[in-house]
């Protein structure tokens, strides 16, 4: 009997592939390429103009590998996805290379992953001092990452519209489960990218009407509907000082925190879909209770009344730009209470719905851990009953609780992994402990040492909370997989 | 185009990964999660758990925007139900798999649209169908008679004593022979050959070819008409081996054997009196002698079990009976048994399936037929006017490597298709291509 011996990886289409994904990028770049020529920043231009030809070349030199097969199994879909966000941060950090921007490479690299992985985590000591061009980078970073690149490549090649596409959605998406909104896989990616680029027009039409001007309004409505955090200004939003502006962001990261196919059923009529989602109740259930437990255990350290209509403002922005994983300031929140700071930990860590842009463990998770307990205290008693275990009114079987527990295992020790790095670095253990946390939930939120920037890490830490970041975006799994021993061996 | 598929069973799961490949967008409703999972996580389509008589179900499932409903659950009076619901609800052509051969009868067909549903597919009469062909042609491997009988498919096995083994296809097209070599079925692969390809000893070629020549092509494969089919001895009582009895022209000598005894007796009331009934394991080798096997022109395994078959047909082979017919039900193990030297494999999925395939082309405006070789297609196609498949003849045109044309209709006259062949407006042309390659085809006709 003759069966075509298929060999263990097929490196030759993945080649292809990121060859074509660097195109995208490269053609990403020609955007703040061109906007250098609007503010005649000619170095900028250069710089932009050199990583857009290297990206090209590179990208070519892919496109041209000769393919035996297009076959892509489940291996070369964990490979491809987890090689793609790499390629493609090393390739978007060229412009800060090459441009005089101060960054070393690790630096570098640090600041692209963060833009990608939307943590928002900056390693530029004053933004302020950056072209327009290198600004708006950053929030082109944000804007790819958020939705996701493979996402993304799976709407616009449509050679990726078939089994193989979904291979790579599953690596890419976040979530317990997958949930597709159209049958075809390149539907459901345009679709979830239309509602994308919807919330980003709205959002930008608000920001320009308030305090700021186009390019700013484009800069931040970018970070934060993908959940970032890069800003324009060295004191993110507290430099704009306007309450406007914070709460029409709050709002926005609010709704960007929220599975982006809920607005895709509510476009179709479908209200009972997002009132009947439990996941949401208790996103906004968590956010709630975490504003009130801040807003409480700083009015009982100063009761001073008087400030009570400003934290009304500050601390809901606050407590969501933490749980979604966006990481803009407001407020000097370094000045809270040690337990406020606990509280914002605890929401940075449950992040927002799974199919939205945040980061985080997903709430998904949470109310399924949390249910699962409840279930588990009620059997000690009750012995032989069956219980469901319910989410948006689906039961979900064991193997479910089995995957979140080991996702929360891998959780906690790639954190306790990049604390041992950090507090190496000289970092005490509650800056590791944020800093780690920041990272590996693409929070991006800096405190004690990190407050003003990432700046002041070392360059080994740089490069393991790189690490921290991606193995945070694509949910654990799809990293740790390309390090297991079943992936290499047949 | 939109379609929804109710019952993730075997031909519902085949059928969803056929179409999606096809990149149709499909639907596939089961009440069974389990059944969805591991097809949601691996194939380019949408799953939705619950039940397909829910009206809740159907909604979700937007029947209302779908071109083609296919109901294949285990359930004949659900899928009916499930059509006529999705009729009801806006759901363009409904397609119900029965197992009941009197609903398919023509008087009762204006009914089944007053409720709602189109099209009624009974896997078990194809299954008859199909060995009944088997049976009048027995020495082909598959036989296909497309536009009443104008042009021929057959699918012939070629062994040694074959004149056309060993050699190039050009050089067989070159001295003129009356037919087309346009698939060729080694081992596990099928290929469209080009002409620099070969035939092999123990292939499996696809012929097209007219009826007149059908005496030459059974001389150049090496084979020799024997003679026709009388006794016929079936093993399994199942509801194929009873639809196939009735079908069958009463001068058929048949034998059933059947190893459940009520089973038999019930049956002795569906068959005719040229048939008998025997209690008893159909692999039991003494009982198969007991009633003279080796007097038989042809044995067909029928039973539940895709193995038993299998076997029983080699013992069936050892005993020197000519024509051997298996139910294969287990999709891998067709390549095998084909492989084992047995005559004809049937399988009820695939045959429902191409079924459904036609019904959809057919639909697709294209007038296309489709019949299904496993991983290849043939299709009939029509040239329109002014289409990028009639500007030249075929050998300037550059066709893909994965297509072939195999024959041509016009004006209701068969004939086959050659490198000088100009293809005009209106013809329909037979394509055969591989699976997944039929819409980068159509673009070659509209």
């Amino acid at each position: 009997m003759y069966i075509k011996k298929r060999k263990i990886l097929n490196f030759a289409i993945i080649a292809r592939l990121l060859g074509i994904l660097l195109l995208i990028e490269a053609a990403f770049m020609l955007v703040p390429f061109a906007v250098c020529f609007l503010y005649e920043e000619l170095e900028t231009a250069k710089s932009f103009g050199l990583s857009i030809l290297i990206t090209v070349v590179v990208g070519l030199l892919g496109l041209f590998c000769k393919t035996e097969s297009h076959e892509m199994g489940k291996r070369e879909g964990f490979l491809l996805t987890g090689l793609t966000w790499v390629v493609f941060s090393f390739f978007g950090m060229l412009p800060f290379l090459f441009y005089d921007t101060g960054l070393n490479v690790a630096s570098a690299f640090f600041e692209t992953m963060s833009g990608l992985t939307t943590t928002g985590a900056s390693t530029i000591a004053s933004v302020e001092a950056m072209p327009h061009g290198i600004l708006l980078w950053r929030a082109i970073t944000h804007f790819i990452g958020g939705m996701g690149i493979i996402l993304f490549t799976l709407a616009i090649i449509p050679m990726l519209n078939k089994q193989s596409g979904i291979q790579l959605f599953n690596a890419e998406v976040t979530g317990i489960t997958h949930e597709k909104v159209r049958p075809r896989i390149s539907h459901t990616a345009k679709t979830l990218w239309l509602i994308y680029i919807i919330l980003n027009i709205l959002l930008i039409a608000a920001l320009w009407i308030g305090p700021m001007n186009l390019f700013e309004a484009i800069c931040h409505s970018f970070s934060t509907i993908a959940t970032g955090g890069f800003s324009t200004r060295n004191d993110s939003i507290i430099a704009f000082d306007s309450n406007y502006v914070k709460i029409v962001i709050t709002i926005f990261m609010f709704l960007a925190g929220i599975n982006f196919s809920l607005f895709y059923h509510l476009v179709h009529g479908d209200i009972k879909s997002l009132i009947k989602s439990d996941i949401t109740r208790w996103y906004i259930g968590a956010i709630i209770i975490l504003i009130l437990a801040v807003i409480g255990i700083e009015l009982l350290e100063n009761p001073d009344f008087s400030r009570l209509p400003q934290m009304l403002i500050d601390i809901p922005f606050q407590i969501v730009s933490s749980i979604t994983s966006t990481g803009f300031n407001a407020t000097n929140f370094t000045a809270w209470q040690h337990a406020s700071i606990i509280v914002l930990i605890l929401g940075m860590i449950m992040g927002s719905c799974a199919g939205s842009t945040a980061g985080g463990i997903k709430i998904d998770r949470v109310v399924l851990i949390c249910k699962n307990l409840k279930n588990e205290l009620h059997k000690l008693l009750h012995p032989n009953t069956v219980l469901p275990l319910r989410i948006n009114g689906k039961i979900l079987g064991p193997e479910h609780v089995l995957k979140v527990s080991a996702f929360l295992l891998l959780f906690v020790l790639s954190t306790i992994l990049g604390m041992i790095v950090l507090t190496l670095s000289g970092l005490n253990l509650q800056d590791g402990l944020f800093a780690s946390l920041s990272c590996i939930c693409n929070n991006g939120l800096g405190w004690g040492f990190t407050s003003v920037s990432y700046a002041g890490l070392n360059d080994i830490s740089k490069w393991v909370m790189s690490a921290l970041m991606l193995i945070g975006r694509l949910e654990i799994f799809t990293v740790m997989v390309l390090f297991s021993k079943s992936f290499w061996s047949k | 185009m939109k379609i929804v598929i109710a019952g993730a069973g075997e031909v519902g799961t085949h059928l969803a990964k056929l179409l999606s490949k096809e990149g149709l967008d499909i639907i596939l409703i089961d009440p069974e999660e389990s059944k969805l999972q591991a097809i949601d996580a691996n194939y380019n389509l949408m799953t939705l758990t619950g039940s397909p008589i829910s009206f809740k179900v159907l909604k979700d499932s937007n029947v209302a925007g779908c071109d083609l409903f296919i109901a294949v659950t285990p359930f004949e009076t659900a899928n009916l139900v499930a059509c006529s619901f999705a009729k009801k609800l806006g759901a363009g052509k409904t397609v119900a798999r029965i197992d009941n051969y009197e609903f398919i009868k023509p008087e009762y067909r204006q009914y089944f649209l007053g409720m709602g549903i189109d099209e009624l597919i009974y896997p078990e009469k194809f299954a008859s169908e199909e060995i009944i062909t088997a049976i009048n042609h027995s020495w082909v491997r598959n036989w296909f008679e497309l536009y009443d009988g104008e042009l021929i498919l057959t699918g012939v096995k070629l062994r040694k004593n074959a004149s056309i083994v060993g050699r190039q296809l050009k050089d067989i097209a070159m001295s003129g022979h009356p037919f087309h070599i346009c698939a060729i079925k080694r081992r596990h692969e099928t290929i469209i050959p080009r002409g620099d390809d070969h035939l092999e000893e123990g292939d499996i070629a696809y012929i097209i070819t007219q009826d007149e020549s059908i005496p030459y092509v059974i001389d150049i494969c090496g084979k020799t008409i024997k003679k026709p089919i009388k006794r016929i001895l079936i093993v399994g009582g199942s509801r194929i081996a009873i639809q196939l009895v009735n079908m069958l022209d009463p001068h058929y000598k048949i034998k059933i054997i059947e190893s459940d005894g009520d089973k038999c007796l019930k049956m002795l009331d569906k068959v005719g009196d040229n048939c008998k009934v025997i209690h008893g394991d159909g692999r039991d080798i003494e009982l198969l002698r007991e009633e003279q096997i080796e007097d038989y022109d042809a044995f067909i395994a029928l039973t539940d079990s895709s193995e038993t078959n299998i076997l029983a047909c080699l013992t069936a082979k050892e005993f020197g009976v000519s024509k051997t017919i298996a139910e294969v039900e287990n999709i891998q193990f067709i390549a095998e048994a084909e492989n084992l030297n047995i005559g004809t494999v049937i399988n009820k999925k695939l045959l429902a399936s191409s079924k459904i395939f036609q019904i959809l082309l057919d639909f697709d405006s294209s007038n296309s037929k489709c019949l299904a070789l496993t991983d290849a297609e043939v299709a009939e196609i029509v040239a329109k006017e002014k289409s990028k498949i009639t500007k030249a003849p075929v050998k300037d045109l550059s066709l893909p490597h994965d297509m072939t044309l195999g024959g041509l209709i016009r004006d209701g006259k068969g004939m086959l298709v050659n490198g000088n062949t100009q293809i005009l407006p209106g013809d329909h042309v037979l394509v055969f291509c591989l699976s997944g390659a039929i819409h980068k085809i159509e673009k070659y006709f509209n």
